[in-house]
Formats: C-alpha cells, structure tokens, sequence
C-alpha cells in the first residue's frame, strides 16, 4: 500500500475518533442542564434579556442532536465558538494555552531521547556492571515514580527549600506586567520540564537498554567487530540504528500520555497550559472549551502516532505499511 | 488382578510441575519480583489491618483542638497533622483499602470485558476480529483521563436530587467502573494474541478431535493456559488504576467521602510549604503501591516467560 492511501486512511480513522470523542462529551454536558441558566444563577444581575440572548446566541433553544450537528459542521470549518466564561473565541484560547503546554512537553521528550541514547548506551556496553544495575534500579524506580509526585519534590526542595526556581507559573508578575523577557519565562520552565524530563527519559532508558542488549548479541555486530570496525562506528552506526526504532515510535504514546495528564502536571506548577484550562472550563462547564480541547488532544494523539507510524517506515524499510 | 497396579504406575508420566508452581518457583528467585510481592503484600496487610492499625479515627479532627492543625510529626501523631488537623498516619492507613478496591475493582471490571472480547476476537478471527479491533483501537487512542475527569464532574452534578444521591461512595464507585470501562483495550490485545496462538496449538486440536464442545475448549483449554500472561498486564493495570484515582483525587474530582491517598494530597498541597509532611506521606504511599505492581508485574513476566529474558 502507497503511503498515501495508508495516511489516508488514518486521517479518516481520525475524523471517526474524533466525531465519537466529541459526541460522548457532548451528550454528556448535555444531560447537565444549561450552561446558560447556571451562569445566570450564579450572576445576581443578569437580567431575563441578556439571559434569553444568551440563550439564542448558543442555541440552547434548539435540540440537542441539532445543535451537536451545528457544532460538527463549525468544526469543520475550523470555527471552534467561542468560550461562555473568557468571552473569547475558543480556538484562539486553544492556541495561547496550547502553546504553553507543548512549551514543556516537547523540551522534556526531545531532553529525554537525548539522555535515554547516552545512559542506555553506556549501560548497555558494560552489561552486569555495577553501573548497568545502579541505572536500570534507578529508571525502574523512576518509571514507577509519578511525574506529578516528582513535581512535588521538586518544588519542595528547589523553590522552598533552596529558593533557586519559582514554584508556580510560567512567568513572573513583573514580566506580565512590565515587559516580557525571555529570561523570566526559560527560567519558570526549568522545574515543570525537569520533572516531565525525569519520568520520560527513566521510560525510554529501560526500553532503549533492553532494545541494545538484544541488538548486540546479533551475529552483524559481531561481523561488524571481525572487520575491525571501531567501537563507535559500531554502536551509533549499527547497534543504535537499530535498536532505537521501537523507542521512536514509544514517543508518540509518550507524548499522548504526557497530554493526558497534563492537567494533573500543570495543577502542580499552576503552569497555564492546556491542563490547567481543562480543569477550569468543567469547573465551569464551558463546554465549548471542554470540546474544543478534547478534539484537539484527541486529534493530536492520532497525529503523533501517525508521525510516528510514519517515521517508523522512513527508518525501517523492512516495514511493510498495510 | 494382582498386576494392574505396577502395569499402571509404570505407565504414568512422570510428576512435573504445572505452570504456576514452576512460575512461583521462578518469581521467588527474582529479586525484583519478590520486592514487588513484599510492598503488594505490605499494602494488603495493612488494607486488611487498617482499623488494629491506625492510631486514631480517620475522621478524628480533635487534634484541632490540642495539638493543632498542620503540625509536624511528634509521638502522638507519628505523620504530623494536616491542615484539617486529621491525624496522617491513620488516614495513611486507611486510604490502603481504598486504594485496593480502586485497583481490584476497576481491573475485575476491565478484565471482564477485555477477555471477552479479545478471546472471541482471537478464537473467531475474521470479520467479527476485524471489527473487535477497530472498536479496541478507538477506545486505545480516547484520551481516557480527560473524559473520566469530564464524567465523574458532570455525573456528580447530574445525580443531585435523585435517589442516587443516597448511594454510599458514589463517586468513588463511578470512578472505579470508568477506570474499568476504559481500562480494558490492552488485556483485550492482549489476550486476543494468546488464544490466536493456543488455539493452533495440537492440545487444542486434540480436544476438538475428541469432540470437546466448544464451550469448554475456550474455557477449559485455551483459557486457563492464556491466563499467566494476562495475569502480568493485570497487575499493571492495577498499579495504573490506583495511580488515576490518586490523580483525579489529586485535581479535587474525588469521592469528598472516601478517605484516599490524593484527595489527602489535594486537600494539603496547598500547605506543601509549611506542612511538607502532610504532601509527603501520601505521595510515598502512592509511590510504594505503584512501585510494588509495577515490579510484581515484571517478575510474574520472567516468572511466566522464561523465554523473552534470558
């Protein structure tokens, strides 16, 4: 099959998914009652117009199936509607918050490939060393060890214990105040990606390790050794190329986890991103921004294993697509 | 007469170990796998000894009173208090079974589901597998967590001022079946590949030739010879359901009537600068359970399947 049609098919897989996702959650809020109502209940002078215009403006006169139908045919044209608590067009909320999430996912899987390849490496070469065990305990632990219990730690230690790093936020006061500065917002993000970098290179480590151990014992690195090739050329131009393809399709499920439980990791650095949004919009049942975010999680996952599916192919030719 | 029992004994095949005796015999020459047993079993013991072990009510908050809210750890409260000047260490103690019947139930439910429809998917093949397994890749790529945190939120407002109001531990019940019925996609691929793989196996086919219904072929044959593996992915999911209740808990959606490891967590995290102990405990006991699955998971896989790991 071309890589075409098989990309094809997984994006039309994708619209299935995310057509389901979205009418579970939005029957759901549905059976709640109305977003509008609750707002008003809790607005003591909201008066009957601008409640009933409110109403009219979000369709809630209308069926539900109906208005789930409208809703399907905005998304299709990318128009999101608009947030009932920001009074702001919700694809735009998506893409500021957004940004602040992927600001610390993407530094902590591109840190923790890095890491794994050197620490699995290394530890792989010196099989049964004591350097071997100290570091498979230590990424075994680490699996086990929750990101957002890490989080903890380390804002116990390094903002209230040490004082170095700032315990909350992605920028300080000042900046949002004054002016921005780059300083101020890299200088926030070094806990939440420590921590996100510290569950994710433990995962990869352990898998990447046992991806060596198993490629070294092949009869082509030992053909490789014979034709007296030196160790480097072996490990990164041989052994690694091979073991590393089942860890790069692994990122893509690391990355839809790491967005999965965002919102419990970025309560613990009260971080503004796509979490931390989520949890506010179903405190608040804004559910044009709990759809919108659902669809656009949902949709990034099907796209990062579809990258990865993709890339797999690309390293691997004995990979057939079907 | 006389020479039918010799006849026979001499025919018996030797005595050999079934699967799960070799499979204890190879977990307890595990390091790992037998320090994951002893933290499961810590956890156990104290789930079952919670009321002889823990030093004060649950509920107590006396210690408002005397010794004070978010104090640190001192012979009479060996854990500090936390803010709501509850005892830590007893609601330490009793979060076990809580945590224990997250992680039980919602895998009872999952496993339930899971090898239904992985067996059938793997015995029957063809289009009814096809179909089983688009159905298992949906439910494999929802993002699990958001929509369980959408549920339980919008099912606690809905069942306000009905009569399922007055069902005890509601929410922690409806987290416990949402854990279960999303939980289910990897033992159902799971043991999808084990029956396509026994069923092609000659006892199997030996069975059908003696005219086994097929009934009992699943279950009597394949089933019980499928059952090591997916015990593995199992003890996985438990340690993975405890960590999402202690996650959901953690973001205030939990049971505000059960006493759990993260709503403790939720409740204290705000003190985590003056009262480090009351954040810390918890974290620890959520971090010893998972840790005790995850290794007992990975010493019943070598246990199991010598093979993979030489």
């Amino acid at each position: 099959m071309g890589i075409l049609r098989f990309i094809l098919r997984r994006l039309m897989f994708a619209v299935v998914l995310i057509v389901g996702v979205s009418a579970i959650i939005f029957f759901l809020v549905n059976a709640i009652g109305n977003p509008v109502a609750m707002l008003a209940a809790s607005q003591p002078n909201a008066t009957e117009d601008s409640v009933a215009e409110l109403t009219r403006y979000y369709h809630l006169d209308q069926p539900a199936w109906l208005r789930y139908l409208l809703w399907l045919w905005n998304l299709a044209r990318l128009d999101f509607g608009s947030s009932i608590t920001y009074n702001q067009p919700v694809a735009q909320m998506l893409a500021i918050w957004g940004f602040e999430t992927l600001k610390i996912q993407i530094p902590a899987i591109l840190l923790a490939l890095g890491l794994a390849i050197l620490i699995a490496t290394i530890a792989s070469r010196r099989q049964g060393s004591r350097l071997d065990f100290g570091v498979m305990s230590t990424a075994l632990l680490g699996q086990s060890l929750p990101a957002f219990l890490m989080g903890v730690l380390l804002i116990l230690v390094f903002a209230y214990w040490l004082g170095i790093f700032p315990s909350y936020g992605a920028y300080s006061t000042r900046t949002l105040l004054l002016h921005s500065s780059l300083a101020d917002g890299l200088w926030h993000m070094v806990l939440p990606v420590a921590m996100l970098t510290f569950f994710n290179t433990a995962t990869l480590t352990l898998l990447l390790r046992a991806n060596m151990v198993e490629v070294l014992r092949h009869d082509y690195i030992m053909a490789a050794r014979a034709s007296g090739l030196p160790e480097r050329r072996i490990i990164f131009g041989h052994a690694l190329r091979n073991a590393i393809i089942p860890v790069l399709t692994y990122l893509g499920i690391l990355f839809g986890l790491m967005l999965a439980t965002a919102p419990v990791t970025e309560t613990v650095f009260t971080w503004p991103g796509l979490g931390f949004l989520y949890i506010n919009a179903i405190q608040q049942l804004d559910y044009p921004v709990i759809m919108g975010e659902s669809v656009v999680i949902a949709a990034m996952l099907v796209l990062a294993t579809l990258a990865t599916d993709i890339a797999y192919v690309l390293i691997d030719p004995r990979i057939r697509l079907d | 007469m006389d020479t039918s029992l010799p006849a026979r004994s001499r025919i018996r095949a030797p005595r050999r170990p079934g699967v799960w005796r070799q499979g204890w015999r190879r977990l307890r020459r595990n390091r790992t796998g037998m320090l994951g047993l002893t933290l499961v079993a810590l956890v156990v013991l104290v789930a079952v000894f919670c009321p002889l072990l823990a030093p004060y009510n649950p509920d107590d908050q006396s210690a408002m009173m005397s010794f004070g809210a978010s104090a640190p750890p001192a012979w009479s409260h060996i854990m500090g208090t936390d803010r709501l000047g509850y005892d830590i260490a007893s609601r330490i103690v009793y979060g076990a079974p809580t945590a224990l019947t997250v992680g039980v139930g919602a895998m009872l439910i999952a496993s339930l589901i899971g090898v239904t429809i992985g067996g059938i998917s793997g015995y029957a093949g063809g289009l009814a597998d096809e179909l089983l397994m688009r159905f298992t890749e949906f439910f494999l790529v929802i993002p699990v967590f958001l929509v369980i945190l959408s549920v339980v939120r919008l099912f606690g407002i809905i069942v306000v001022g009905t009569w399922l109001e007055s069902v005890p531990h509601l929410n922690l019940g409806t987290i416990i079946v949402l854990l279960g019925v999303f939980g289910w996609p990897p033992i159902a691929r799971l043991t999808r590949a084990e029956f396509l793989r026994l069923r092609q196996l000659e006892f199997v086919e030996a069975a059908r030739c003696i005219g086994a219904r097929r009934r009992d072929i699943l279950l009597r044959h394949i089933l019980p010879n499928a059952l090591p593996s997916i015990i593995v992915v199992v003890a996985l999911g438990v340690g993975a359901a405890i960590l999402s209740e202690a996650m959901i808990s953690f973001l205030g959606f939990g049971d505000p009537n059960a006493v759990s490891w993260g709503q403790l967590l939720y409740f204290n995290y705000e003190t985590l600068k003056v009262a480090p102990w009351a954040s810390l405990a918890p974290g620890a006991a959520i971090f010893i359970t998972v840790l005790g699955f995850n290794l007992l998971a990975d010493g019943l896989s070598d246990a199991f399947n010598p093979r993979l790991r030489q």
